[in-house]
């Protein structure tokens, strides 16, 4: 397999701020590539120097074969991208956006451009000035969804959608790998990049800290189960792979790791479970518990560096 | 500078002292600026014109200029022509343009605290608390109210200290800025109602509203001295009306109050009909699919640029239309020595007029040119120009496309206001071959506007954070152009203005030379920004 996106130790700095530190990332042909990090770590600035918006200080990128920085529109041409905060030009209306985008980048297939149009529920003819987040990121979805564009770069492509407009845009980006393209799919919510993604790399200040299948990175993920048992569950906190067990009126709270979760299952069974919840690990807690000590004190300083 | 809440205990107004509170809050650099910057406009008009024509016969000259119809249309009616003197001169000839500025401010003050806010949502946080339905809009209308009285209180001490104003005139001048300002206030109220979004309001309140007044007013006042019937439709003409220091007449306020309270409550009752954030025109919708010709960089920077260039050439064309009139009053012994100096001498008065007008033009034009290339680093720094440099469009021919386009509007522009000053010379003069002579006279001076557009696009290429510094060389050029015979500078002062280089059609031959190197400058400056462009990071604030 070939891999459309490979980066070597990639630097940039923004006066004082390091925005990229080291950034090794690869995507193969055809996956659909998760790239998960908290706000501020450094995924939009990764996608703008894919992108050629942005110049590396140091370190390599190549793009399906190419150099960001110097082939920027020959590449272009096979790339669709759907910026984080999507900004219209306040008087032309969605549609002449979406057309206008699509034709900058060498045209678009006007059949999928209405299909997906109707499938998005979006009105193209209101005024760019008009249209809330969630619409003005349709306008940008559409542009590249009905593109014959091999790799698609998508920044948070969802923050403004509601669920049902969540779940048509999963079913598309599931069409597009059908297809055979390749998706570099960024979020700050490991639940919405899980459901897709054939690999992951999880960002933290600037470097990739961790890259693979959701099965090799489950090593990662810790699942918080509160209980209320018949039973004493103190016995719980002896059980291998389980952490941080607390009792507060009669409710059990801890956290397991995912390859001990059938054990501890088992084991409440036996004690007559009343009430039972169960909550996958979100990205920030994932991040504190891996890197918590390196975490605290740079968090807020990186947070600063604008997207 | 606190107002009581009238509304204790509740109410519709609930919570309109605290909202006044914040606004002036808000506006503490904004609106004393205005207030200061007005007045202190006003105090350099009253004590300049006395220097700058020292003498009678000096007046004289300079009120045989505006005495015409053409005259009275920028300025207004002309009721000191009986009792000449420096107390009634400059309120006639300069106190539109007082009352000008100062409904501008109403007008901007009160979209800014009424529907900008609204269309942030802002209000929304606001009227959420305890706040009520008609606090917003009368806080709003009486921090104008506040503005609008320190304006007046200022003009009329100010003239109430010059001994060349007496006090009774002073207090009616005064009061006329007050009671025109208030008056445009109430007109915003009502027209924040209507239109959903606030560049629409301030378009509709300073565009239909103020431009219409002024335009009604001119139009009115051509016809006769004291202006005719039709001036008095216009809000703007009813403080000139009053005719300080020679009739010193109160009633026509009575006009402006009664349209300021008409207006206020009209605003009131629409308020109440409509909901918040909402207008009452709804917006229109557009079309589902783009035309055919906007795919490419140039139709992108053809389709933001084009009402822009449309408006601008209507503006200056009615601008020229009106100056070129003003030709047949250029004539040699009626002028002041320091206006002859400024036009060429006296031995072709005529066309040193027009000649100069090419001049004034392009440095309004350049005017455009600078917020032409604002106008992309704000697509820029608006994070518009992203997607765009994201498709298979080089950088190159992004900001080529800007530059192109906006040269295609400074020709545009320039061609238009010539040929409407050609029209309006040539119907003043009955000389029709003017009409072709004028408009390429200004397109002679296209290629100095051309240089700033260079330096503005190479600003952008390089620093991009500082394109707004090409507003430089369009006032260096202003100021030596306007200014720089009267002060004696040296040539090289001259040569470093870029409009000084191209022949003075009509009054000298076309010249070729001057014209290919302010054109290669262009060019070599643009090339500049592109590859500088070329080199840097996108700036996305």
């Amino acid at each position: 397999m070939t891999n459309v996106i490979e980066t070597t130790g990639l630097v940039k700095d923004f006066g004082k701020v390091r925005a990229l530190d080291g950034l090794d990332l690869s995507v193969a042909r055809g996956e659909v590539h998760g790239f998960l990090g908290p706000n501020g770590a450094g995924k939009t600035t990764t996608i703008r120097v894919l992108l050629g918006l942005l110049h590396a200080d140091a370190g390599k990128a190549t793009l399906l074969g190419g150099d960001p920085w110097n082939d920027a529109v020959a590449l272009h041409r096979t790339i669709a991208y759907v910026p984080g905060d999507v900004e219209l030009w306040p008087n032309l209306t969605g549609g002449e956006a979406i057309d206008l985008l699509g034709r900058l980048r060498g045209g678009l297939d006007m059949a999928r451009r209405d299909e997906f149009v109707e499938r998005f529920d979006l009105d193209p003819t209101k005024k760019g000035r008009t249209y809330s987040k969630g619409n003005r990121q349709k306008v940008a979805l559409i542009s590249a969804l009905a593109s014959d564009a091999e790799l698609l770069l998508l920044d948070e492509p969802t923050a403004g959608l509601d669920p049902l407009m969540e779940a048509v845009f999963q079913e598309v980006i599931r069409d597009m790998k059908a297809e055979g393209r390749t998706v570099l799919l960024s979020s700050h919510i490991l639940a919405q990049v899980e459901v897709l993604a054939d690999r992951i790399s999880i960002i933290r200040l600037g470097k990739v800290v961790e890259s693979g299948t959701l099965k090799d990175l489950r090593h990662l993920t810790r699942t918080t189960f509160t209980v209320e048992t018949a039973r004493p569950a103190d016995a719980i906190s002896q059980l291998p792979g389980v952490f941080n067990y607390e009792l507060t009126d009669g409710q059990a709270r801890f956290d397991v790791d995912a390859e001990h979760v059938g054990l501890v299952v088992e084991a409440l069974a036996a004690l007559g479970v009343r009430a039972i919840t169960s909550r996958p690990p979100t990205l920030e807690q994932l991040l504190l518990r891996h890197y918590g000590d390196e975490m605290t004190g740079h968090s807020g300083e990186r947070a600063e560096v604008a997207r | 500078m606190t107002a009581t809440a009238p509304a204790r205990g509740g109410g519709t107004l609930a919570g309109t002292g605290s909202l006044v509170r914040l606004m002036l809050r808000r506006d503490r650099v904004k609106l004393p600026s205005w207030i200061l910057g007005i007045s202190l406009f006003w105090l350099y008009y009253t004590r300049l014109v006395p220097k700058a024509y020292p003498t009678r016969s000096d007046l004289d000259a300079i009120v045989s200029m505006m005495g015409g119809a053409a005259g009275r249309m920028w300025t207004g009616p002309t009721y000191f022509l009986d009792n000449m003197t420096y107390e009634t001169f400059i309120p006639a000839a300069y106190g539109g343009y007082l009352i000008l500025v100062i409904v501008l401010m109403s007008i901007l003050l009160m979209v800014r605290h009424t529907r900008v806010e609204e269309q942030t949502g802002r209000a929304e946080l606001v009227r959420a608390s305890v706040v009520g339905r008609h606090a917003p809009l009368t806080a709003a209308l009486m921090v104008a109210l506040i503005a609008n009285a320190a304006v007046a209180v200022l003009v009329a001490l100010m003239m109430i200290a010059d001994p060349v104003f007496s006090t009774g005139g002073s207090l009616l001048f005064a009061a006329g800025c007050f009671a025109t300002g208030i008056a445009f206030a109430g007109l915003t109220a009502v027209i924040v109602q209507v239109a959903e979004y606030s560049r629409t309001a301030t378009s509709l309140a300073a565009g239909l509203g103020l431009g219409g007044a002024f335009l009604i007013k001119g139009l009115g006042d051509m016809g006769h001295e004291h202006g005719t019937l039709l001036s008095w439709f216009s809000p703007m003409a009813w403080p000139q009306q009053t005719a300080p220091f020679v009739l010193d007449r109160w009633w026509p306020l009575a006009f402006s109050l009664a349209f300021a309270v008409v207006t206020i409550a009209l605003g009131y009752a629409l308020s109440a009909r409509r909901d918040v954030g909402a207008g009452l025109i709804a917006p229109r919708a557009g079309r589902a699919r783009a035309a055919g010709w906007l795919g490419t960089p140039i139709g992108l920077a053809w389709r933001l640029e084009r009402r822009a260039i449309l408006w601008w050439a209507l503006g200056l064309g009615f601008l020229g239309m009106a100056m070129g009139a003003f030709a047949e009053r250029a004539v040699p012994g009626e002028m002041p020595e320091a206006l002859l100096q400024v036009l060429g001498g006296a031995e072709n008065i005529t066309a040193g007029y027009l000649a100069y007008m090419g001049i004034f033009m392009a440095t309004i034009v350049a005017v455009y040119a600078v917020l032409a290339m604002q106008g992309l680093r704000a697509e820029e720094a608006g994070g518009r120009g992203e997607p765009v440099l994201a498709s298979a469009v080089s950088r190159w021919s992004w900001l080529g496309a800007s530059v192109l386009v906006g040269a295609a509007g400074v020709v545009i522009i320039m061609a238009v206001a010539g040929a409407a000053t050609g029209l309006g010379a040539a119907s003043a003069l009955g000389d029709n071959s003017l009409i072709w002579d004028v408009t390429a006279a200004h397109l002679n001076h296209a290629p100095p506007v051309l240089v700033v557009l260079g330096v503005a696009a190479l600003l952008f290429g390089l620093l991009p954070r500082a394109t707004g510094a090409a507003w430089a060389v369009v006032v260096y050029g202003f100021m030596v152009g306007t200014f720089g015979a009267l002060m004696e500078l040296p040539d090289v002062a001259f040569d470093l203005s870029p409009f000084e280089h191209a022949a003075r059609m009509p009054l000298e031959e076309f010249e070729l030379a001057p014209i290919v190197v302010l054109l290669a400058v262009a060019g070599f400056l643009t090339v500049a920004g592109l590859v500088g462009f070329r080199r840097r990071d996108l700036d996305i604030t």
